[in-house]
């Protein structure tokens, strides 16, 4: 693959290449956080800004940094983007006798997205979304239609936060695959790597010249010290048996009594996908004589550690709190192996950051894989 | 599937029998012409019953696919199933499937065949036994059963047996052994009084040469198939039907999930050499 170098008062030609094919989502500083939302222009980057993270600790500070891209990930991810946390599959419009069902056409997108500035750790988490709405014999059709056309500019991280342990999950600092284009920033420009046809594509007309050997060695020596900043690790190799040998590990209980229960960690998590449905009936159409009910059918982002998450008429099959923790924990880290293939976790460390009480997954981890005693 | 599976299609009831004091049976026609071509099942799938406004319910299918009508037997248990059975013929109810995996009919072959059922359990059995009989009427010897074949059936009370007028017809095939939890006082219940364990010493079969359907409330399948497996019958011959949450149907919501396997997806009939290591595992 070759590489080449875009000067940084460049990076604004190659925005603009974006901007007039796709509707560009990338990084943008609301309320304190660094959050997704569609790009107007460069200068709305929060450029110079770093995130200090830790386990239930985040915050935005402005360093004046030179660096364009020392943040690195907030609560957001594209999640959002591609599997909306509130859907509506369809309309229904319903009398004793007749049932009638509108799905809406979806309508057609003006421009398809680009995502701006992914970290390697969100695109290996679009990989996953992949896995899990695609290469399903029932896809979803509503995700397939968001996700076809989409473009990735990847962004290598140089600058992780404390919380980041995507080099212990192997989807990063530098990402590897997945992407159209990938930037890595060194002191004068940005190294460049074409991903796709589609990426080559978009550099048309955009200034770049070939990168050196010393560019490469630079880049090389940036992504070695983002590497050894990660301290958490994780051993990826016992998983997903060393989980199945301790399900009734004391240490779920002792995790449970600090777990509020509250479900950030899946809200913020890059590829959590649970949802529910219910149906929302609107007052308007009771006037309407012929019409018993009309409403929508909402699908929404779900979390397994809701109470009701597991009910059946007549029982709850995970009331306890120990239970929906290992649950969600057994689920990133093991049962994802066995239904994908990979683990459900990218490293981001977001769950970390985002408990309100500091839990961190690598610690409760390693934990219960230290004891490989206890039964 | 010609049809979005998230969407639901019209259905209409046309018949529906009252089989016990909870329980009744809905007999269901596709409106559309064009999705009741299309639709296929296989005994043991489910769907998912609509009641726009109140809500969706996973459903097993109690008829044999060569039936003209699908057959739904459903307790009264919550808000949906609750709604379902103020209905009267000619409603209409909104339907999604057929979804989830099947009875495995084809690996019976000559094996002595044990269909054991608790309560509502024996509805997606019913689909099940009733294919078997059309096979030995038809006389298809490529693909009926010729071992053994047994029917297990617990019940609460007598007045909570299923489809009890159809019994004599099942045993035309199949070796058929009742018991009851507990005896009505009133009523003159001859049979066997007990769980449905205590059936077993009325059974011969070779546990090595058979395979067993399961379907009930989930600690008697746990207490059956301990008895199985003493006995000797391979977890890969013994199959149980399982209960979660259902949501989506498709693997998509997560509800469902059972250790790592999707009990509306991969299920919900499993081969229990495939969940053993979760089979019993408290609030897994």
């Amino acid at each position: 693959m070759s590489q080449l170098i875009l000067w940084k008062e460049d990076l604004q030609q190659l925005f603009h290449r974006l901007q007039a094919a796709y509707r560009v989502i990338g990084p943008l500083a609301a309320d304190g956080v660094v959050g997704l939302a569609e790009l107007e222009n460069l200068s709305s980057l929060p450029i110079g800004h770093r995130d200090r993270q830790g386990p239930g600790v985040y915050r935005l500070e402005n360093v004046g940094d030179a660096d364009i891209f020392s943040f690195v990930v907030g609560p957001d991810s594209v999640k959002r983007f591609l599997h909306p946390p509130v859907q509506h599959p369809y309309t229904f419009r319903k009398s004793r006798k007749r049932l009638h069902i509108a799905s809406p056409r979806a309508a057609p997108q003006e421009k398809p997205l680009a995502f701006f500035a992914l970290r390697p750790c969100d695109v290996a988490a679009l990989k996953l979304l992949d896995k899990v709405f695609l290469e399903s014999p029932l896809k979803d059709r509503r995700y397939q239609a968001v996700r076809d056309g989409v473009f990735l500019l990847a962004v290598n991280c140089l600058h992780p936060a404390e919380t980041c342990f995507c080099h212990a999950m192997q989807t990063g600092p530098e990402v590897r695959d997945g992407f159209d284009l990938s930037l890595t920033e060194l002191d004068a420009g940005f190294l460049v790597e074409i991903g796709s046809e589609k990426g080559k594509e978009i550099l048309n007309g955009v200034p770049t010249a070939e990168a050196t050997a010393r560019d490469a060695a630079e880049k090389a020596a940036k992504l070695e010290a983002s590497r050894s900043r990660m301290k958490r690790s994780v051993p990826l190799r016992a998983l997903p048996q060393v989980l199945y040998n301790h399900l009734e590990h004391p240490r779920w209980a002792e995790t449970a009594a600090r777990c509020l229960g509250c479900g950030n960690c899946t809200q913020v998590c890059p590829t959590c996908f649970c949802t529910t449905a219910h149906d929302h009936v609107s007052l308007a159409c009771l006037a309407q004589k012929e019409a018993q009910w009309c409403g929508s059918r909402v699908r929404l982002w779900d979390s397994c550690f809701s109470l009701n998450f597991a009910r059946v008429h007549g029982g709850n099959f995970r009331t306890s709190r120990k239970a929906r923790y290992r649950h969600w924990m057994l689920h990133k880290l093991a049962y994802w192996i066995d239904q994908f293939g990979t683990p459900g976790c990218v490293g981001c460390g977001r769950c970390i950051t985002w408990c309100p009480v500091g839990i961190d997954v690598t610690e409760e981890l390693e934990a219960i894989a230290a004891s490989r005693n206890v039964p | 599937m010609i049809h979005d599976p998230m969407i639901p299609f019209e259905a209409t009831i046309r018949w529906i029998k009252k089989e016990t004091r909870d329980t009744a049976t809905y007999a269901m026609k596709i409106a559309d012409r064009r999705i009741a071509r299309a639709y296929r099942f296989q005994p043991g799938q489910f769907n998912m019953l609509s009641i726009p406004g109140i809500g969706e319910a996973p459903i097993s299918i109690s008829s044999a696919p060569e039936e003209e009508e699908i057959l739904h037997t459903v307790r009264v248990a919550g808000d949906v199933t609750t709604q379902l059975s103020r209905l009267r013929p000619g409603d209409a109810v909104g339907m999604r499937g057929p979804f989830g995996t099947s009875w495995p009919l084809d690996e019976v072959e000559d094996r002595d065949l044990l269909i054991v059922a608790g309560g509502l359990g024996i509805a997606p059995l019913r689909s099940a036994i009733r294919r078997i009989l059309h096979l030995a009427r038809r006389r298809k010897t490529a693909s009926c059963p010729t071992g053994k074949k047994f029917i297990l059936y617990g019940a609460k009370t007598p007045k909570d047996i299923l489809f009890r007028d159809e019994f004599p017809r099942y045993r035309s095939a199949f070796q058929v052994h009742l018991t009851v939890d507990k005896a009505d006082p009133e009523e003159s219940w001859k049979g066997e009084v007990g769980l449905i364990p205590t059936l077993m010493r009325h059974v011969s079969f070779n546990p090595l040469k058979s395979i067993v359907f399961l379907c009930g409330p989930e600690v008697m399948m746990q207490v059956f198939t301990k008895e199985l497996t003493a006995r000797g019958v391979p977890p890969e011959k013994i199959f149980v039907a399982m209960e979660r949450n259902m949501n989506c149907g498709v693997g998509l919501c997560g509800h469902c999930l059972f250790g790592p396997v999707f009990v509306c997806k991969d299920g919900p009939i499993f081969r229990l050499s495939r969940i053993v290591d979760f089979w019993g595992v408290r609030e897994i």
